[in-house]
């Protein structure tokens, strides 16, 4: 157990003091931002649109189209809910916190279970390899997403496996193998095709080297 | 000049920290004993003297009390092993969050697992059990003990068949519910036909654990 008491910061320097502050902050940030985007990953399975639930995204920040946001919220891809389930657990997380303790980059890779049935149809069973490459900011206290998206990397009817078959991502209209592909499937697993390595893993010097947090550009430096 | 105040808050949030630490370290070796059939040890997680120690899973109810946890855990994780039988569960996306004063903690972990179930003729069955597991941590007398536990069922099914294929085992046979067992509070695997309710919820930060709190995990108006 952690045995250190109130008296024992008496003999930090106020600069020590300090610089103790700011790591033990960024470090509860690291856990925030994790347990965020767990909760975004349970609203991935819950799929009904239009309830109110705790606002994940960073609304305020002037990049982010919050019309487009909202609209895309609004979009049913599938004509009942029943039999239909996103399931993707979130793994290895790397997850760096600027020195201002606001901003934050982050990547984890997950393997996914799904059921997809877009017409009432019987379900497909799906499974799906993948990354959650993203931003986080604070915005009114909290640590909200900024950006980031799936990345697929693998998603394949349950009977056949990830060589033999890629599902497309479920959109209205359905997109094309092309549309797909420039989409969440832009770095996804190709039987003839070598694998890009990408997104990178957040570096501990990210802010430094790319300290807009606008910037993704950090995720593709392999390329 | 640091105040009082500062000191107070980075104390406590250091010790958040660690509680933190401490927590997942507890929960991971609590999976450990359960994956490993180790009733005793699995036991020895618990806040047994706490009041309203609890474990629920799945369609099997609530567990409710230290006899009854004793009990279920003793039958069901102290059977006899067989051979060729296996349970692995494994703890993912971690959604912690420790009260402000560091008495209790609300917790959420997802679980892919995989097991082996042996038949009466031929191999054992390869099996999916993909699950999610709600639980409080308290601290007694210096260590984090689990309180409340609550294993939500994603799917139990044949590997060969999948979750789509395969239902039959997401629910419970149809026999008579264990004496000490209080109705479930909430069962919704996945099936071609349910409808998924985004629970259980992830927990909010809070200050402290009240009577209010009990059940959290399927609080949508608060936690969502």
């Amino acid at each position: 157990m952690l045995d250190i008491c109130l008296e024992d910061f008496d003999l930090l320097s106020d600069e020590e003091f300090e610089a103790l502050e700011r790591e033990t902050a960024r470090l509860t940030s690291a856990w925030q931002v994790q347990n965020m985007r767990g909760c975004a990953a349970v609203f991935w399975d819950d799929q009904r649109i239009g309830e109110k639930r705790h606002e994940l995204n960073a609304i305020k920040h002037p990049s982010v189209n919050v019309e487009a946001l909202y609209a895309g919220r609004m979009k049913a891809v599938v004509d009942s809910l029943e039999g239909n389930s996103l399931i993707h657990p979130l793994t290895t997380p790397v997850i760096v916190v600027d020195e201002t303790n606001t901003k934050c980059r982050s990547v984890w890779w997950s393997i996914g279970v799904e059921g997809l049935s877009k017409f009432r149809e019987k379900p497909l069973a799906i499974i799906s390899l993948g990354m959650v490459p993203g931003c986080n900011i604070v915005e009114d206290g909290e640590w909200k997403m900024l950006w980031g998206a799936w990345q697929r990397t693998t998603k394949n009817e349950y009977h056949h496996s990830w060589v033999e078959d890629m599902q497309r991502t479920n959109t209205r209209p359905p997109l094309t193998k092309e549309q797909d592909r420039a989409f969440l499937g832009k770095y996804a697993y190709m039987k003839d095709e070598v694998r890009k390595p990408s997104p990178e893993p957040p570096h501990e010097d990210t802010w430094e080297q790319f300290p807009d947090e606008t910037d993704n550009s950090f995720l593709y430096i392999n390329l | 000049m640091i105040t009082m105040e500062r000191k107070e808050n980075l104390l406590r949030a250091m010790q958040k920290l660690e509680a933190y630490r401490l927590i997942q370290n507890q929960m991971g070796r609590a999976v450990a004993a359960f994956n490993f059939r180790q009733a005793e040890k699995l036991l020895s997680f618990f806040a047994l003297d706490q009041e309203g120690v609890a474990l629920e899973y799945c369609d099997e109810g609530l567990f409710d009390g230290r006899e009854a946890v004793e009990t279920i855990i003793r039958e069901v994780v102290g059977a006899e092993p067989k051979p060729g039988e296996m349970l692995d569960m494994q703890l993912t996306t971690p959604m912690i969050e420790i009260a402000d004063d560091l008495k209790t903690a609300k917790c959420l972990w997802w679980m892919p697992g995989a097991g082996a179930i042996p038949q009466s003729e031929g191999d054992p069955m390869a099996i999916w059990a993909w699950g999610e597991l709600a639980v409080d941590f308290i601290q007694v007398d210096g260590q984090w003990k689990i309180w409340h536990l609550h294993y939500f069922r994603f799917t139990k099914c044949d590997y060969h068949k999948g979750w789509v294929d395969d239902t039959s085992m997401v629910n419970r046979l149809q026999v008579p519910v264990h004496p000490l067992s209080k109705p479930s509070t909430y069962h919704n695997p996945y099936t071609p036909w349910s409808i998924r309710d985004g629970l259980p919820c992830a927990p909010r930060p809070y200050e402290t654990y009240t009577d209010k709190d009990r059940f959290w995990e399927l609080d949508r108006n608060k936690n969502w």
